[in-house]
């Protein structure tokens, strides 16, 4: 089937290696404003930190400096603003508009609080959600910004757990699903684990407008040192969850789960042979709605995998180096990696060796 | 578009170039001699095998010695206190710190299991826990805190080298010196006890022919814990990474402000027994002679060999300020000179980071796992 973004990328490919470079920035305004592209977080090999998008054949159409290292993208298709979040403990969120038509605003933590790297926007653009850490109390929350007013922070409600890294706006417009990881850490001890005996993650369904927790949920006692991390949601609706185990590498915890509301948090069962390779680390989960597939990255373990929402069956392994950043893309996923690199569903493979690509791809188009 | 570095055989395996095979295979035929028969026969990995043989299993016995000494002074304590037999577990317990900070960066393996690490250290106590837990117990005399076996399933805040150092060097520590110190005895002698047992413990399992040695120098798709060469080179590439971060990041920054206002010398790991800088000087040089014994000048070429010898250098400079800042923390941070002396050894260990996590990553054709080390 030839759809359209097929038919621009044959366009693309035609159009040559320099095709970006070549146009106006009013082309490249239009460009930007019509393909489907990929955000990303990078470091460059000279140390400087910023943010990418990429082109779905693997160019660098425009980059934004950090200053420090960022971790995910967080994309509003209203405004077709993106923000890119500081790694935890960093104090800045940097808002940009890819189109080149305003220059890059960036956000400071307020005090008492950083960031942790992810954020949601309400569907209509107006709000932003940031999971963070009121370190002193060792209690995630969700600040809340406002983008219709330079993004003013305007209140903030608890996640009901400790150390929240991802957060994602479920369908329904108004639930937030919040990955609580239970990893105490305080910036006086920069990214020092606390608590690694005593931990507790969670994955809690909030109510975005009044704060409410819905649901709190939390995997069997034994599994305590199971820290929630990333999520997707498929297109039935579950989350999707992925694990970084904090106890000792001999033991193999399940690191892939869903969840519903009103029902029990479901781990994926894997063979041995799969789960292995995951060396307990999951590094990002991306979600293939209209494929009906989860894939799931360990750039401990080098892999990724994808697996069948339905069946929840491991559909395809691939080893990759040091892969991370994941994003749907046609009927599979696009990966990145920390070596640089960038795969595509069809298996093309592209690479900017000055770049070493961060924890997460963001679909921004 | 071509790659910028190819990875070499040791670290990435499908790509590598066949000079450095060449160099390896050299590297392997003068250090398989050395070897003990238990480990790899694997040319890759006598890298590995000789940081076992030549460091890790000696700081860990060297660790477990002193924990035994410390126990052997703290029972002397117990039964005949006296300034004399006080001064002599106090400096047990700095002889401990100093054996546990060489080795304490090596945070893989058995000193993973069953919250060894915690049990050891629980440190930083951000609130304090350990410091109350320590204080009821001997406000309380609870008599379970006195036995070894049941201290072990209690809190690590309580069992630890922090627990520990409360109790020696705390207020009302001077008790010990005379029988008003009995119970406060009592329970230092079964933390010192119980630290000997995790330290036995760590050193039994890294000494044992069929553990984590074993694992460690043989990776293959059968090894639960190592599948390939790169796996098992990223493990103690982690080491020095995590290591230096954990100096500069948790360590020192933790009581080092920005500016001399912004200082806390009480977040000083170790700060009642003024083996602060002492505990920073070991973190480096474990770190330093582990680089050393691994020695990573096969697998470097020509033009690169002046990345270890920065690596060198700066350990050297790290040490020789921090020598020269030595000082109880609050003293440091009071005198300019010393203070300063610190501030720059921080700065050498980003230094160090730099050299480890770009060049050295980089002459080895390894991406210093960007994404991989605690990328979160």
């Amino acid at each position: 089937m030839r759809t359209p973004l097929i038919d621009r990328r044959a366009f693309m490919k035609a159009a040559g290696a320099g095709f970006a470079l070549s146009l106006s920035p009013r082309a490249l305004a239009a460009t930007l404003s019509v393909d489907a592209v990929y955000a990303t977080a990078y470091q460059r090999r000279d140390g400087a930190y910023g943010a990418a998008i990429l082109s779905e054949d693997g160019r660098i159409l425009h980059t934004v400096e950090l200053p420090d290292r960022g971790h995910d993208v967080t994309f509003d298709p209203v405004s077709r603003r993106s923000v890119v979040f500081a790694r935890q403990p960093g104090t800045f969120a940097t808002v940009f508009d890819h189109k080149g038509e305003a220059a890059p605003v960036t956000i400071a933590s307020v005090g008492g609080r950083h960031f942790y790297g992810h954020g949601a926007f309400s569907p209509d653009g107006r709000l932003l959600y940031a999971t963070e850490n009121d370190f002193d109390n060792a209690a995630g929350m969700i600040g809340v910004y406002d983008a219709t007013d330079g993004f003013r922070r305007i209140g903030e409600f608890p996640t009901w757990g400790v150390g929240p890294h991802e957060v994602l706006l479920l369908g329904d417009g108004r639930t937030l699903a919040i990955a609580n990881g239970g990893i105490e850490t305080h910036p006086d001890f920069g990214r020092a684990k606390l608590n690694i005996p005593t931990m507790k993650p969670s994955l809690v369904f909030v109510d975005r407008v009044t704060g409410d927790r819905l649901e709190h949920h939390e995997l069997p006692p034994e599994l305590h040192q199971l820290s929630i991390r990333h999520m997707d949601t498929d297109a039935a609706g579950a989350v999707w969850f992925g694990c970084q185990h904090e106890g000792p590498a001999t033991e193999r915890p399940l690191l892939v789960g869903s969840a519903r509301r009103g029902e029990k948090l479901e781990l994926v069962e894997m063979a041995d042979g799969v789960l292995g390779g995951f060396r307990n680390y999951i590094g990002s989960v991306a979600a293939n709605r209209d494929a009906g597939t989860i894939a799931v990255s360990s750039p401990q373990g080098n892999t990724m995998a994808v697996i069948d929402a339905a069946s929840r069956k491991i559909v395809e392994t691939r080893s990759l180096v040091e892969v991370c950043g994941l994003a749907p893309d046609l009927d599979g996923f696009r990966a990145t990696t920390g070596t640089g690199e960038t795969l595509g569903p069809d298996g093309a493979e592209w690479s900017h060796p000055d770049y070493v690509w961060d924890n997460h791809l963001a679909r921004i188009g | 578009m071509a790659r910028g570095n190819s990875p070499s055989p040791l670290w990435g395996g499908v790509r590598g170039g066949g000079v450095r095979r060449a160099r390896l295979a050299a590297v392997f035929l003068a250090t398989c001699l050395f070897l003990a028969p238990t480990l790899s026969a694997h040319a890759e990995n006598a890298l590995i095998a000789r940081t076992i043989e030549g460091f890790v299993r000696p700081a860990y016995a060297a660790f477990h010695e002193t924990t035994g000494r410390l126990d052997a002074a703290a029972e002397k304590l117990c039964a005949e206190p006296s300034e004399n037999s006080l001064a002599a577990a106090r400096d047990s317990y700095r002889a401990s710190v100093t054996a546990w900070s060489r080795i304490e960066a090596v945070r893989f393996g058995p000193v993973t299991e069953q919250n060894r690490l915690e049990r050891i250290l629980f440190w930083p106590d951000r609130k304090s826990i350990g410091l109350k837990q320590v204080q009821a117990a001997i406000a309380e005399q609870d008599p379970s805190a006195t036995d070894v076996t049941a201290l072990g399933g209690k809190s690590v805040a309580m069992q630890g080298l922090g627990a520990l150092e409360f109790v020696l060097f705390g207020t009302g520590a001077d008790d010990l010196a005379s029988a008003a110190g009995a119970y406060r005895c009592s329970y230092g002698l079964a933390i010192a006890g119980n630290l000997d047992s995790i330290a036995a413990e760590v050193d039994a399992a890294w000494t044992a022919p069929d553990g984590i040695a074993r694992q460690w120098t043989n990776p293959g798709p059968e090894n639960p814990l190592y599948r390939s060469d790169a796996e098992a080179m990223t493990e103690l590439f982690n080491v020095f990474v995590h290591g230096l971060e954990m100096v500069r990041d948790v360590r020192i920054n933790g009581f080092l402000g920005k500016t001399p206002d912004s200082d806390k010398p009480k977040q000083a790991v170790y700060w009642r027994s003024a083996a602060t800088v002492p505990s920073l000087r070991a973190d480096l040089q474990g770190l330093s002679d582990l680089f050393k014994v691994a020695d990573f000048s096969g697998q470097l070429g020509p033009d690169e060999g002046w990345i270890a010898q920065s690596i060198a250098f700066e350990f050297a400079n790290a040490d020789a300020a921090l020598k020269a800042a030595e000082a109880p923390p609050a003293e440091i941070l009071e005198d300019g000179a010393r203070r300063a002396k610190l501030d720059y050894a921080r700065l050498v260990t980003s230094s160090l980071s730099e050299l480890f996590g770009v060049r050295l990553a980089a002459a080895l054709g390894l991406s210093a796992g960007f994404s991989s080390l605690d990328g979160d």
